[in-house]
């Protein structure tokens, strides 16, 4: 399968002379060295794909560059150097009035502090991408309301905007992206605006909205819990580079570097690891015979320790087959328990995959 | 330093305009005049009251009943002042203005907005614009489009520009840049995404400007009436001119109830079509005090009024159709009469005002400074008027547009020019007294205004004459301050001194001494003249002829004025009338109905 998205050597410098520093940065030159005549290199050679029905998270610290990165995939902001691919088509080469059908039927987008139009009522929110579409009144309002429902916003449709909490407004901002049926979303830090609880609640719609459906999400955040409860893979940037990409498992326990790895030092481990990523592939093989419980590769972390607990040796882990693919030895759960605070340990040679992509950054 | 000679370029440049472009001068001078005259029209047409009542449903319907009743009362107060028709041709004149500034402001602004060089470049003009002293803008608006409301409306708009173009910018500029982004990111095209989001957004914004506009304009109308545009702008410049405190203050007033309506109308209409402010004000209804009509009400009530208001204009009383006599000579043709606020000029004017009414004519009388008054009859948008001082005083405005002025021969004369002082001075007789009692008067002459033809040959011969160059300076001013001043200075005894000319019925109220003159520095005394448009005698050879033979003795022009005086300001035909009565041989002495063969 062809991947929906494909973002190729994405630079975007602001200032003066624009193509020159991007020749300079492809020959070497750092951020500092631009930054001193005056001209701002916000991303720098970023390249990743996204897969359909994937959500793709890009998440590093303000200044990062991951919002610029996020506006040059829709066209906001117009590459200095690179492509993007979407759905095999070169948004960049586009003519500004392709570029809009595009944005108004293929890709829609969820912003950072909502962004809704206050003079317009809710249901007239929602509705706004398919105003633009040109579809008729009555059927946007119910493809709208339909939209709002989906987002747990039934019967809020006659209400204003700033009549919402801000939970509520974001829903708001999703239903409208969401009911122009676009394939590709893009959420520029959309729930760092909110309470935590709300921010909670909102991934979790999030997710349970795209296992229904299934559409392609790139989503920007400075939350690394927020990246890896959302991220199917994600993208680390720091100083306009992507430093990495990978699973959440991956980075969490193969980070690249040592910025990464301070970066995962408080993420709670828990949450994001699952058995196949602490069990041990070396089987003696009489774990699964006890008939006691066992875990699925995919059994959460907590989940593991519960059963642990319960058990007086390793829990043994079955593929979907039954067969068994690992095991979880006690001492094993304590140690990535304890070793919250103690950086990344490693599974297999985390140095060598540390170094290989510190050379490249 | 070199002497940058930019104004002779800006001069030459004014020129070649007038003498050029005058076809598009022309074509605005007509949209203008057409838009004026209409609306002016539709307002006027009504009664009063019933226009208050129209302008009252306004109100209601933007702010509530209290306005709505405060409406009312404020335009009936204006009907009782007798001034609705000046109100309402203000009104006409800021509203035409208005529209045409946001006609053009609007794009300006939107434009302004999209671009920073665009902004970036109209900032200074639009500087330019708002703080060039207004009546520098006026002169060349007159050159342009003559006197009257083309150049009122011009100069007016031209003041009022700046702040529709800011605000416009600034209500685009504030709208939260995400909102823009998320337009485009929906991919709204920019047309869609400024009609649909940035102008509503900016709307609060714009009508603040559109409110500044309407102000600025209102403030301007005074200034505009010193070129002949009439309305409240010329009652208050009538009154100040002829120090009539109470008119000046009705007028003011008036002003200041339209200033007040349009304010707090143009503020309720910004809520009620921006969307936000409309759902602001759908919260706050509840009580009776706050209830409005539905604006299908209102129309409808709006347009029950206006409806009986053009019945009554249909059916009511139409204007009582001219009396065909022999006398009737003018047959309603239309004379302008144009007067400087002097005495002599007022008592002229109304006199002739009635005179030609009497044979027929339908004339209209309107108060200028000296020079507007000229460049008016020069260019033939004035008749005639009576009050030139010739040859001396006005003997500047003569040699700039002598040849385009017919002078019917000096009707009085001759007059004087002098300083004079209150009798209460002691030792000061004669103009070469004046040296050495120069502190005791501070070393001032109080003058009047320095265009005035008096006042340039005080600062360049008289003081001359007798070596008061260092010892004076001439105070520039107004008529009317000057006589305040004066009047200021007598009540206390104060020494003063100030320019003066006679006949004039400030020495009839003061006991003052006029300064002998042993040099003849003053020259010989003036004629007051008649000067008429070049062609004016020959398309009206009767009024042309009576103009000519017209002579006015000292006692009775002294005696007209003194009855205009007592009868005070407003009422000078009246005044005119009852003189003519008790001398009732002069109208057929002045306007003899000729035989035969006119």
């Amino acid at each position: 399968m062809s991947s929906r998205l494909e973002a190729e050597h994405l630079h975007k410098v602001f200032g003066r002379r624009p193509q020159q520093a991007v020749e300079r940065l492809r020959e070497g030159a750092d951020r500092e060295e631009l930054r001193a005549d005056g001209t701002t290199a916000a991303v720098i050679d970023a390249s990743f794909t996204v897969e359909p029905g994937e959500i793709f998270v890009v998440m590093g610290l303000s200044g990062s560059g991951k919002s610029t990165l996020l506006r040059m995939l829709n066209g906001l902001l117009e590459p200095t150097a690179g492509r993007v691919l979407f759905d095999g088509q070169d948004l960049t080469a586009l003519a500004d009035r392709d570029l809009r059908e595009v944005r108004a039927n293929k890709i829609s987008m969820v912003f950072q502090h909502f962004a809704l139009f206050p003079h317009r009522s809710v249901l007239d929110n929602a509705a706004y991408g398919l105003a633009v579409q040109g579809v008729p009144r009555r059927e946007r309002e119910e493809r709208a309301a339909e939209a709002l429902r989906l987002c747990g916003l039934a019967g809020w449709e006659k209400s204003w905007p700033d009549e919402l909490s801000g939970g509520m407004q974001q829903r708001v901002g999703l239903a409208r992206a969401l009911a122009t049926d676009a394939d590709l979303l893009l959420m520029d830090e959309s729930f760092s605006a909110l309470d935590p609880l709300i921010r909670r609640d909102m991934q979790d719609q999030l997710l349970t909205l795209q296992q229904t459906l299934k559409k392609t999400i790139v989503f920007i955040t400075h939350d690394l819990n927020e990246a890896m409860r959302l991220g199917d893979r994600i993208a680390v940037m720091r100083d306009g580079r992507i430093v990495q990409t990978g699973t959440a498992q991956d980075i969490l326990l193969r980070p690249a570097n040592d910025y990464v790895a301070s970066f995962i030092q408080d993420v709670d481990r828990s949450r994001v690891l699952t058995a196949s990523a602490v069990m041990d592939t070396v089987v003696r093989g009489d774990e699964a015979d006890c008939g006691c419980e066992t875990a699925t590769p995919d059994t959460p972390f907590t989940a593991l320790c519960a059963l642990s607990a319960r058990l007086t040796h390793p829990v043994a882990v079955l593929d979907g087959k039954r067969e068994l693919v690992g095991v979880v030895p006690g001492q094993r759960l304590v140690g990535f328990l304890g070793d919250e605070r103690g950086g990344a340990t490693a599974c297999d040679s985390p140095r060598d995959g540390g170094k290989k992509v510190t050379a490249r950054a | 330093m070199p002497r940058l000679h930019l104004g002779d370029r800006v001069d030459s440049g004014v020129d070649w305009l007038v003498t050029h472009m005058s076809w598009l001068f022309d074509a605005i001078k007509t949209v203008v005049e057409g838009m004026y005259d209409g609306l002016d029209a539709v307002l006027t047409a009504p009664e009063p009251l019933l226009l208050a009542g129209i302008l009252a449903v306004l109100a209601w319907w933007l702010r509530g009943l209290v306005a709505g009743v405060l409406a009312f009362a404020g335009f009936a107060l204006i009907d009782s002042l007798a001034l609705w028709d000046e109100a309402m041709s203000t009104l006409s004149l800021v509203l035409v203005a208005t529209v045409i500034a946001l006609v053009v402001s609007l794009p300006l602004g939107i434009w302004a907005a999209r671009s920073k060089a665009v902004g970036a470049t109209l900032r200074p003009v639009l500087d330019l614009l708002q703080t060039m002293p207004s009546m520098v803008l006026l002169i060349p608006a007159i050159l342009f489009f003559g006197m009257g409301v083309p150049a009122g409306v011009v100069a007016t708009l031209i003041f009022a520009l700046a702040p529709g173009v800011r605000m416009t910018e600034l209500g685009i500029r504030q709208v939260d840049a995400e909102l823009v982004e998320a337009a485009e990111a929906f991919g709204t095209t920019p047309r869609d995404t400024l009609l649909r989001v940035q102008l509503p957004l900016a709307l609060p914004t714009i009508m603040a400007g559109v409110n500044q506009v309407i102000m600025l304009g209102l403030s301007m109308v005074v200034i505009a009436g010193m070129v002949g545009t009439g309305g409240l702008g010329g009652a208050v410049n009538e009154a100040i001119g002829q120090l009539d405190i109470g008119l000046g203050f009705e007028a003011g007033l008036a002003i200041v109830v339209l200033a007040i309506y349009l304010d707090r109308m143009t503020g309720a209409l910004g809520t009620r079509i921006s969307p936000l402010g409309r759902r602001a004000a759908a919260k706050a209804r509840g009580t009776v005090w706050t209830y409005r009509p539905r604006p299908a009400v209102a129309v409808v009530g709006v347009v029950v009024l206006a409806l009986v208001a053009g019945g009554t204009n249909v059916f009511g009383p139409s204007s009582g159709t001219a009396e065909a006599s022999a006398s009737d000579i003018g047959k309603g043709k239309e004379v302008k009469i144009g007067y400087i606020p002097w005495d002599e000029g007022i008592a002229s004017t109304y006199l002739w005002k009635e005179l030609l009414e009497e044979r027929g004519f339908d004339v209209t009388t309107t108060q200028y400074a000296a020079g507007p008054l000229y460049t008016g009859v020069a260019t033939g948008q004035i008749d005639f008027q009576t009050d030139a001082w010739l040859p001396t005083t006005h003997d500047e405005y003569w040699k700039k547009y002598g040849d385009e002025l017919d002078d019917l021969g000096s009707w009085y004369g001759p007059t004087s020019l002098e300083l004079a002082v209150p009798s209460y001075v002691k030792d000061v007789g004669s103009l070469a007294d004046l040296k050495s009692h120069a502190a005791e008067f501070d070393g001032k002459i109080t003058g009047i205004e320095p265009s005035a033809g008096m006042m340039g040959l005080l600062k360049d011969k008289v003081l001359g004459e007798y070596g008061l160059d260092g010892a004076y300076t001439v105070v520039d001013g107004s008529t009317p301050a000057m006589l305040a001043e004066l009047k200021r200075a007598y009540a206390a005894k104060k020494p003063i001194v100030v320019t003066l000319w006679s006949p004039h019925w400030a020495y009839s109220d003061y006991d003052l001494k006029k300064l002998d003159d042993p040099e003849g520095a003053w020259g010989n005394g003036d004629g007051v003249h008649t000067v008429a448009r070049k062609g004016f005698a020959a398309d009206n050879p009767e009024i042309g002829k009576w103009l000519k033979d017209f002579r006015m003795t000292e006692a009775q022009l002294t005696g007209l004025e003194a009855r205009i005086q007592k009868a005070g300001k407003g009422k000078e035909q009246q005044a005119v009338r009852s003189w003519l009565k008790e001398n009732p041989a002069l109208v057929e002495k002045w306007v003899p109905v000729a035989d035969s063969g006119q």
